[in-house]
């Protein structure tokens, strides 16, 4: 029983060569499959080639630099405002206590005033 | 424990902040400008200080001084108004600003009137305990009206920094050119 069991799995599983030109017949099959899909965009190929990468790259550091640059002028244009207006605040007190210093100095010197 | 301290802390923030807001010219000052012809207004509260102070060149000594000035200022507010001609602004104006500082914390040092160039300068300190937290100047001319408001502690260094310098030369006061009558 068990050695026709195993005869039949043995004729079952047995190598069979393929025919004559078969592996020839699949590549070319496969190679004309492969020709009639739809090719990429050419800049969609970019995608998976170095040069976008780079370019994008050199784009995003020069956009990071000019923003950079930028920022600073904006911020140093600020500063240098808010120092103006800083001094023009502090001039202005400063002329207005002057008066207020120089009239009491007066009083505190009334006998010398008077000469 | 620690809960009762941060209740007393927290009362105590709630009294300095109603504190810091009873002076608060902002209505006074809109209605003057609406009538003046030349408005300047300064403000700088204290990031903008610090902001600033970052730009001044130590250096140079009138923003050295500067410098030292605004260190620990809390804000320097000036208003300054130009008015067409006398009469332009009224004495109710000035005192409905005069009025906020009649708290207990506000003391006026000086009141000084020169009837010869019209003007008058009052100075205002406001006190907290024994330190001086801020100053106040209202100064008047026919055609011209002036508010500054510095907060922060003043130190007798700085009313002399400021008292004669930045860009006004310091007078030396000579007995002589005073007036009868020119201060009071």
């Amino acid at each position: 029983m068990s050695d026709k069991l195993e005869r039949e799995l043995r004729k079952a599983l047995e190598r069979v060569e393929p025919p004559a030109g078969f592996a020839e017949r699949v590549l070319a099959r496969a190679a004309k499959e492969d020709a009639s899909m739809p090719q990429p965009r050419t800049w969609l190929r970019w995608f998976g080639t170095g040069g976008l990468r780079w370019a994008a790259a050199s784009a995003l550091c020069v956009s990071l630099a000019t923003s950079g640059i930028l920022y600073h002028y904006e911020r140093e244009k600020q500063g240098e405002r808010a120092k103006e207006e800083l001094m023009l605040a502090l001039r202005i007190t400063s002329s207005k206590l002057q008066f207020a210093t120089q009239s009491v100095e007066r009083m505190n010197f009334p006998e010398q005033r008077e000469r | 424990m620690k809960r009762i301290g941060t209740i007393v802390a927290l009362l105590l923030a709630t009294q300095v902040t109603a504190f810091a807001q009873d002076w608060d010219p902002g209505g006074a000052l809109k209605k003057l400008s609406a009538r003046a012809s030349k408005t300047v207004d300064v403000t700088l509260d204290q990031s903008m200080l610090q902001f600033a102070g970052g730009f001044l060149d130590s250096k140079d000594p009138e923003q050295a001084r500067a410098k030292k000035i605004i260190a620990d200022m809390k804000g320097i507010y000036v208003h300054s108004f130009e008015f067409d001609k006398s009469g332009d602004y009224t004495e109710q104006d000035v005192a409905a600003i005069r009025n906020q500082l009649k708290g207990p914390e506000w003391s006026r040092i000086v009141d000084v009137t020169s009837k010869t160039e019209g003007q008058n300068v009052e100075v205002y300190f406001r006190k907290e305990g024994e330190k001086f937290k801020g100053l106040v100047v209202i100064a008047t001319e026919p055609t011209e009206l002036t508010f500054v408001d510095l907060e922060g502690p003043i130190t007798p260094e700085d009313l002399r920094a400021l008292g004669g310098q930045f860009g006004i030369p310091k007078v030396e006061v000579d007995p002589k050119a005073g007036k009868k009558g020119d201060s009071k």
